[in-house]
């Protein structure tokens, strides 16, 4: 047969992508189950890591990391605008970042000062569970900053309102000035400041210039030098996240419960 | 090796590097190179796919119809980017995650495609293995050289170690910033090719 | 002084071209030029020459630069004691203990100003000049040619442009950045598409943005906790709340900027003596007015158009031109920056484009841009990068019609 007639190029064309197509299926098939489990350890590191069970960079093999967060860390699926459980979402595999994009699973956001545009119906909450007492709730917090969306968690303590940690896990912003978000020297200055103010609105912010200590500024964190725009990003979506349209129905619930109780 | 696989495995290092003389490939040098391990793993997969892209086109080279070449050449290309960014998602997950779409835009990068329809189509599958092994090669060079300075400079690191003691951790350097921004692969590729047309006069045209 | 020439002559005929140290050869040549006039006479075929040299021109810039400079060194004298007067400390440096050994005290008198102002202006300008000059020489003796005086201007730009709170290894390491890659890397003085004492800057402003940008760094006095007291430039505050925190055009706070006692870099602060600047410049036809017109007219155009757009959210929009005018670097930057001979256009009608195109993008990054709220510098090297494009098309344009013209006369 020419190399040049019809009937040539279209059985060549056809065994090239029949080749082609089985490796990349085989490949993709094949290792599915290793980007999987990588995908969950991620994420588990991360909130390890918020809840101070992990030290950041810290190098753990991947079994001590699924066992550390089994042991230690439960997540939940929740209702955003209700504030309740969700227990017929497996939460294991529930992705909020997708379901984000999902029409039919979130719904445009009310006007906000943190960038966002969807919000997802149902969004995770990771709960460090010791002696079957809850230590730590962990929320998974976006929004945007200077330049990009920062990706992070923010860990209360059971009273809803005391900070344990926070961290932004994924960002954009200028290395060495909003980049500092990342910075543990700074994510330390947050621990043990207040969420909330006496009347249960959101209250923690970063401010320009330094802040007092824990006891006397109890709602104020320090700037970052040289980036108040990245700040004031991270003040818009942190009380963002802690506000009605946010975990706010959530933790009512709680402290409704812890009260109750 | 006879002379003409020497050349092909050696003059893509500095004669003809890829980024340096050709000014292919700019765009992933830029972007993956904040950091020497980005860098590294990078350099690897481009290694990797336009060596085994080389010589599965050299192998094929007389078979394929003219008329469907590139598409040809493409759709092998693409195939084995996807199967190094599986891999590197199942076996390297952070830096894959670091390296973000760059896996993928190997796709695109000049380099792989120009050598597969300037060299592969024409040589014997070693020689082509060895020509693509030289371009990855010389590709790699200049990767490395490029996060080694913006890693050091940009961050006081080398591999995430840090080497120079920072100013905020008590230490006395200052990390550079501009360094960390993609412009600072810039310079550092503008001073690379000001060294070697100064070295190797015949690389300048005129 | 013969025995300096004695000296010249010795050393000159060892270092002539094939002796053991030729290399050396330019560094002996710019120190025997600067004492003597060189006996070497045009051999060829004579050329009439502009009488205007390099050396001339420079001299006129750097005249025009000379109020700028003692002002600079008066004014941060000057913000510093303000900032002290109001509660805040000095430095923990050797400039306060060197000024408070002379018995000086925090006032706004006028030489204890300059004089404490001096002593952070003078070793910035030292080391920027040092590490400038160091590298010109090297390169001289590699490529073999004599050191020119391509140096000289941004030796004295480039600390205008930096506060006075700067480190001065970073000043160091500006300084051979600009050079290298600002000039060297393009063929040297006259080849350069940058302007190298705003690469310099750049330089600075993205590799250390903590030590020149920001509220910090403008006030060489420690004010930190400091009520109801801003070391953010006047500019910084106008972007984030608009013009009219600082007051009305006309008004005191106005005048005050456009005479220049406000925090900012040390030089770019005093409007008013950058318009002295350019009637020097103009009258001595070494800055062109069409380029200094065109920022104006880019500026004035745009500034009024943002206004007329206007914004609920960002109230840099509604700041009047009359402000921008006097803030920040565009007063210094039009006069002194944009105007340099060579990356700048060249051809008359290209100024005007070139002026115009700085003027729109440095109103547009200072309003439109949330991260930077000076764009003077950004806007200029943005400009330098399409000079040449500019000129090409006017070159081209003028040969299309020489062109037609030679063809309608046959």
């Amino acid at each position: 047969m020419r190399q040049d007639s019809n009937a040539y190029i279209i059985g060549f064309a056809t065994a090239v992508c029949l080749v082609c197509s089985i490796v990349v299926s085989t490949s993709a098939v094949a290792l599915r189950e290793r980007q999987d489990r990588n995908k969950v350890l991620d994420r588990q590191t991360q909130v390890l890591v918020v809840a101070g069970l992990l030290e950041e960079g810290q190098n753990v093999s991947p079994e001590d990391v699924e066992s550390l967060f089994d042991e230690h860390i439960q997540i939940r699926v929740i209702n955003l605008e209700t504030g309740g459980y969700e227990d017929s979402i497996e939460s294991s595999t529930y992705d909020q970042r997708k379901a984000t994009k999902d029409p039919s699973a979130s719904r445009a956001a009310p006007a906000n000062n943190a960038g966002l545009t969807r919000l997802p119906d149902n969004a995770l909450v990771y709960q460090r569970v010791e002696d079957d007492a809850v230590q730590s709730l962990i929320l998974p917090i976006e929004g945007k900053g200077l330049w990009s969306t920062l990706y992070g968690f923010i860990a209360l303590a059971p009273d809803t309102t005391t900070i344990q940690g926070i961290t932004f896990y994924e960002h954009g912003e200028t290395p060495g000035l909003g980049g500092e978000v990342d910075n543990p020297t700074w994510k330390a200055l947050w621990v043990g400041r207040q969420a909330y103010d006496s009347d249960w609105a959101p209250a923690i912010e970063v401010i320009k210039g330094a802040a007092g200590p824990v006891a006397e500024d109890p709602y104020r964190v320090d700037g970052l030098s040289g980036s108040t725009l990245t700040a004031r990003g991270v003040t818009n979506l942190v009380q963002f996240w802690l506000g009605e349209n946010g975990f706010d129905p959530y933790l009512e619930r709680l402290r409704a419960e812890g009260s109750g109780s | 090796m006879n002379a003409k696989q020497k050349s092909a495995l050696l003059d893509p290092l500095f004669n003809d590097n890829p980024i340096a003389a050709q000014v292919l490939g700019i765009c992933s040098a830029l972007a993956v190179t904040t950091k020497l391990e980005t860098s590294v793993v990078m350099s690897i997969a481009v290694i990797a796919v336009m060596s085994l892209s080389n010589l599965t086109i050299s192998i094929i080279r007389n078979l394929i119809p003219s008329s469907i070449r590139i598409i040809v050449q493409l759709t092998v290309i693409a195939s084995l980017v996807i199967v190094t960014d599986q891999v590197l998602q199942a076996f390297f997950f952070d830096i894959s995650k670091q390296l973000s779409v760059f896996v993928g835009l190997i796709i695109t990068n000049c380099i792989v495609m120009g050598r597969a329809e300037a060299y592969a189509m024409q040589n014997p599958p070693v020689d082509s293995l060895l020509d693509g092994l030289g371009n990855g090669l010389g590709y790699s060079l200049i990767l490395i050289v490029v996060g080694f300075f913006r890693e050091l400079i940009g961050s006081g690191k080398l591999f995430g170690v840090q080497v120079l003691p920072l100013v905020t951790d008590g230490g006395w350097y200052q990390p550079n910033g501009l360094f960390v921004l993609a412009p600072g692969a810039f310079f550092i590729i503008g001073i690379l090719i000001w060294l070697l047309r100064t070295w190797k006069p015949e690389l300048q045209e005129d | 002084m013969s025995v300096l020439r004695r000296l010249l002559d010795n050393v000159g005929d060892r270092l002539q071209s094939g002796g053991k140290l030729d290399h050396l050869y330019p560094l002996f040549e710019a120190m025997d030029t600067f004492f003597y006039s060189p006996d070497s006479v045009t051999t060829g075929t004579t050329h009439v020459r502009d009488a205007l040299d390099l050396k001339r021109m420079m001299s006129v810039v750097v005249a025009a630069l000379m109020p700028i400079v003692f002002f600079a060194m008066y004014n941060t004298g000057l913000q510093a004691h303000r900032a002290i007067i109001a509660g805040g400390h000095p430095l923990d440096t050797w400039q306060t203990r060197l000024f408070e050994a002379f018995g000086y005290g925090y006032t706004t008198d006028f030489w204890a100003c300059f004089f404490h102002g001096a002593i952070y202006f003078i070793p910035v300008f030292v080391v920027g000049f040092a590490a400038g000059i160091t590298v010109e020489v090297i390169f001289a003796s590699i490529r073999g040619h004599e050191i020119n005086e391509g140096f000289f201007v941004t030796g004295f730009l480039l600390p205008l442009t930096l506060p006075p709170t700067i480190p001065l290894w970073q000043v160091a390491s500006g300084a051979i950045f600009g050079v290298l890659i600002g000039k060297e890397i393009f063929g040297g003085t006259g080849m350069n598409v940058l302007n190298p004492a705003l690469t310099a800057r750049a330089f600075l402003f993205f590799a250390y943005p903590a030590e020149i940008s920001g509220d910090k760094p403008w006030i060489a006095a420690d004010f930190v906790g400091v009520d109801g007291f801003s070391g953010a430039t006047w500019l910084a505050r106008a972007t984030a709340e608009g013009s009219q925190t600082l007051g009305p055009i006309g008004g005191a706070q106005w005048w005050d900027a456009f005479i220049g006692f406000i925090p900012g870099s040390m030089g770019e602060t005093s409007a008013l003596l950058c318009l002295v600047g350019a009637v020097i410049l103009i009258i001595t036809r070494i800055g062109s007015w069409r380029t200094m017109l065109g920022v104006v007219g880019g500026s004035a155009a745009t500034a009024v158009l943002l206004n007329l757009i206007g914004s609920d959210t960002n109230p840099a929009f509604s700041i009047p031109f009359a402000w921008h005018l006097v803030l920040g670097g565009w007063a210094f930057g039009t006069v002194f920056m944009a105007t340099d001979p060579v990356s700048s256009a060249f051809t008359d009608k290209g100024r005007l484009i070139y002026g115009f195109g700085i003027g729109v993008m440095v109103i547009l990054v200072r309003v439109v841009n949330p991260a930077y709220p000076e764009g003077m510098m950004l806007a200029i090297l943005f400009m330098n990068m399409f000079a040449p494009f500019i000129d090409h098309f006017f070159v081209q344009a003028n040969i299309k019609r020489r062109l037609a013209r030679h063809a309608a006369g046959q």
